[in-house]
């Protein structure tokens, strides 16, 4: 391995100066939780530990799942010949964009007795009640494969395509090649993907909610209105976020930086007689995770369209007043996705290119905020800017806190992808630029960024989909009037809305699908 | 590279059209709202009051738990003026800490002294009752039970749905407190979950379950099987209120407050007066399908006037307080998870 050079003190500036941006909902939690005597009293108490042990299996169950599919998905669909390869590759990553209480409650609705599944299989049928901790492990599963199915996809388009060829000129199949070839050239981005559905895991409440799947999340929302229980039960999640984060850090070590990064021609490997069961395998994910709940929510839509409705303010008697959501949807998502992932670069090239101190605790403050609460965050900023100069309180409640709260919440997303683009980057080439003079901007510019764009969009395209369904900071931090599309189907389920919130959700995942095209999907294939 | 630049354009123009759709032009003349109360529900009623009075409002919606802890975290600088509460539990909260103001006192007596706080912190706007909404295809309208404590009785072994982690469900178990003593209330607590109550999210999802005919019983506020029958009529949920004065029936208002950092009081206190005018209170009762509290205003269709219900005698002051007693006392029961 080429030898490393320190890294330069303006990285180590940059890097540290968002290190202490992300670090503000901890560093409020850890303040507030100060002096408390909840953090005692929750320790103590009979069965503490049980919740937090539950959202340990759930998550953990979910990671290793995740990691098998998103894979799995990423190579069918990137590296073979499978039909229809551009259609799964626009359709698997959006379940990410499905709300986990959508996901849950459109499960529960289409299996529950009396049904849309008890309608339309005729005769009796004896439906299983879901719930627990394979009901939330299912859905969470399947709203978060894409984690992984993202990093991975970019990191198989990074690949030079000679050395699975030669595997396939020796005569391995499709699945020696995989095994013996792509997976440990793909370790990285398969990790980096896990943990942070691992991370969403821990973080989620709509669907253990829903599911009745007591984790930490659900015991902190149980007692919100006694503060120091749930900040001292929010510590319990942040403490064990952030151990995960730097034991995988500890754990792993940096992925292989591969050979020519310059992309060939693309590598289709011949399916086959697997032809079938690759077909089978990405369709049914996409019928599960995609498929079902718009299936059950354009079934709430229609026929709500049908009967119309004498209930004022309702989207069914007035459509245009989506039209404003849309448009916040659309701004505050695409914003929030670019500013994270300029931010992160830097934290990115430490960690990628150093393993001290720094680099690992940046990581953790970055990732960490990945499993808060969204309610956590949000507080932490209202704290933060009302209580500090008045300079910052006079950003409050306005788009730009709105963007940093997204940007604190989700940038772990656009890390980890950038962290695996960045170390795509063979050193060589930066060295080889180097020597042929090309100055530091024009290098990274000219040479780096072109390397790193497929996985700097996969991570850019993870916090669009993450922001435009988020709720609880949106409704905290949000300028007034400003709604969205997630806060519309919020507030339409309340009212038991349910063809609103249908058409709501509809035009959500209709809109993220059109956003990672235009934005993700269609530029980085332009590259290979 | 006419792309980044095609996209910064886009989001030039994104960020210029969705300041088209917010109230910023209000600005720091509006009076704020901090709404627990739905949009659907409120905004029709919030443009009338500006179309009437001319005062400029900025709105906040949210849940009314994250609205209250959003209020505390505030403090001082806090932009709100106004906080309109789904329940006394959230205004308690903030009464607790000192953050309300006192409503003048020609505002509070227009509302009935049961629905408002003694220190005149908060005020009533409209009623809500606990009901037990049953499957009339499942059950039989005439062997329904006369009390909210029958239903630990073997009879009803995992028939009845309830939403141990909301608020209405904690407020009505802070009643049943101060109404029969913890000890009893306990009782109940554990018998509900000995009993097998399957537990749902909230109480949209019970209504909806028990319309559907997953389990027959639930307990909830009465207004939402109304809600459900309006989108579709055909449904065989019913809502039952236990008769005599059960605790069961327990009546809680939603309600209003003025912020003490308010700087906006006189709108402030117009606003909380329109709430309680007859128009308002109209509204209430034809769109939300909740009890008006003001006097000589109809009830909703269907239901009998306030003041004939035959609603326990509860001090709802109790419900502002003990919100962490009510919350160890379920979760102990077993009735979480």
């Amino acid at each position: 391995m080429a030898s490393r050079a320190e890294p330069p003190v303006w990285l180590r500036a940059a890097a540290t100066a968002v290190a202490a941006a992300f670090a503000v909902p901890l560093g409020w939690l850890v303040l507030r939780n100060a002096g408390g005597a909840g953090l005692f009293g929750v320790v103590r108490a009979p069965d503490a530990l049980a919740p937090l042990g539950r959202s340990l299996a759930v998550a953990s169950a979910v990671a290793l799942s995740t990691a098998v599919v998103g894979t799995a998905a990423a190579w069918v669909t990137v590296r073979t010949d499978v039909p229809l390869a551009r259609l799964w590759r626009l359709l698997l990553p959006l379940p990410l964009v499905v709300p986990s209480f959508i996901g849950a409650f459109t499960l529960l609705a289409a299996f529950a007795p009396g049904g849309l599944v008890d309608r339309l299989v005729p005769g009796p049928t004896a439906l299983p009640r879901i719930g627990g901790f394979w009901g939330a492990f299912g859905v969470l599963t399947l709203l978060t494969y894409p984690y992984v199915l993202l990093p991975v996809a970019a990191r198989l388009r990074q690949l030079p395509a000679s050395l699975e060829e030669s595997a396939r000129l020796l005569g391995r199949t499709p699945w020696a090649t995989f095994v013996t070839v792509v997976l440990p050239q793909t370790r990285g981005a398969v990790v980096a993907g896990a943990l942070l559905a691992f991370l969403y895991a821990v973080s989620d409440f709509g669907a253990v909610q829903l599911l009745r799947y007591d984790t930490l999340t659900r015991a902190i929302y149980a007692s919100r209105l006694d503060p120091p229980t749930s900040l001292a039960l929010s510590l319990q999640l942040a403490v064990l976020a952030v151990a995960v984060v730097a034991a995988e850090r500890g754990v792993l070590r940096a992925p292989r930086a591969v050979a020519t990064a310059r992309p060939g021609p693309a590598l289709r490997v011949p399916l086959g007689r697997w032809r079938s069961a690759a077909i089978v395998g990405v369709a049914s994910l996409v019928v599960l995770a995609l498929a079902a709940p718009v299936a059950v929510l354009a079934y709430w839509a229609t026929r709500g369209l049908l009967r119309g409705s004498g209930r004022i303010g309702t989207v069914v008697a007035d459509p245009a007043s989506l039209l404003a959501p849309l448009v916040n949807t659309t701004t505050a998502s695409v914003t929030a996705a670019l500013v994270a992932v300029v931010v992160v670069l830097p934290v990115a090239y430490l960690t990628a290119r150093s393993r001290g101190p720094l680099a690992g605790a940046a990581n953790a403050v970055v990732v960490g905020g990945f499993a808060l609460p969204g309610l956590v965050i949000a507080l932490a900023l209202v704290s933060f800017t009302l209580r500090g100069p008045l300079l910052a309180a006079s950003l409050y409640q306005t788009l730009p806190l709105l963007v940093f709260a997204y940007t604190v919440h989700f940038g772990a997303q656009a890390l980890r992808a950038a962290q695996v683009a960045v170390a795509g980057v063979p050193p060589r080439v930066g060295d080889a630029a180097r020597m042929l003079g090309a100055a530091g901007t024009r290098r990274f510019l000219r040479v780096e960024l072109p390397l790193m764009l497929p996985g700097l969009l996969a991570g850019g395209g993870l916090v669009l989909l993450s922001t435009m369904k988020e709720l609880p900071a949106t409704l905290l931090l949000a300028p007034a009037g400003f709604q969205t599309l997630a806060t519309r189907i919020w507030s339409a389920t309340e009212d038991a809305f349910w063809a609103d919130a249908s058409i709501a959700a509809l035009l959500l995942i209709a809109l993220s699908g059109l956003l990672t095209w235009l934005l993700v999907l269609r530029r980085a294939r332009v590259l290979d | 590279m006419i792309r980044p630049r095609l996209l910064a354009l886009a989001v030039a123009a994104a960020l210029a059209l969705s300041g088209c759709g917010n109230a910023f032009g209000s600005g720091r003349d509006a009076l704020t709202i901090y709404s627990g109360r739905s949009q659907t529900l409120v905004a029709p009623l919030l443009e009338r009051f500006h179309a009437d009075t001319g005062i400029p409002i900025d709105v906040r919606y949210g849940d009314s738990v994250e609205l209250a802890l959003q209020i505390a975290e505030e403090g001082e600088r806090s932009p709100a003026d106004v906080f309109f509460s789904q329940s006394p539990g959230t205004v308690g909260f903030l009464a607790a800490k000192d953050l309300l103001a006192p409503l003048p006192a020609d505002t509070l007596a227009a509302v009935d002294d049961r629905y408002r706080n003694d220190a005149g912190r908060w005020v009533g706007v409209t009623a809500r009752q606990r009901v037990l909404v049953y499957n009339a295809d499942l059950v039989d309208s005439a062997e329904l039970p006369d009390s909210v404590f029958d239903l630990t009785a073997p009879a009803y072994r995992g028939k009845v749905a309830v939403a141990p982690s909301n608020a209405s469900f904690q407020d009505f178990v802070t009643a049943m407190r101060g109404a029969v003593g913890d000890e009893k209330t306990r009782a109940w607590l554990v018998g509900m979950a000995d009993n097998d109550a399957p537990v749902y999210v909230n109480n949209n999802a019970i209504v909806e379950a028990v319309g559907r005919g997953e389990v027959p019983f639930g307990l909830v506020n009465h207004y939402y099987n109304e809600q459900f029958l309006a989108e579709d009529p055909s449904l065989p949920s019913r809502n039952h209120v236990f008769p005599d004065g059960d605790i069961g029936a327990l009546v809680i208002e939603s309600s209003v407050s003025i912020l003490a950092t308010t700087d906006h009081r006189e709108d402030a206190e117009r606003f909380v007066a329109y709430l309680l005018s007859e128009p308002a209170q109209r509204y209430f009762a034809e769109e939300t399908f909740e009890y008006p509290l003001v006097d000589g205003v109809q009830p909703p269709a269907d239901l009998p006037p306030l003041a004939t219900l035959e609603a326990p005698d509860v001090d709802v002051d109790a419900l502002g307080g003990g919100f962490a007693e009510t919350r160890a006392l379920i979760a102990d029961s077993g009735l979480e998870g």
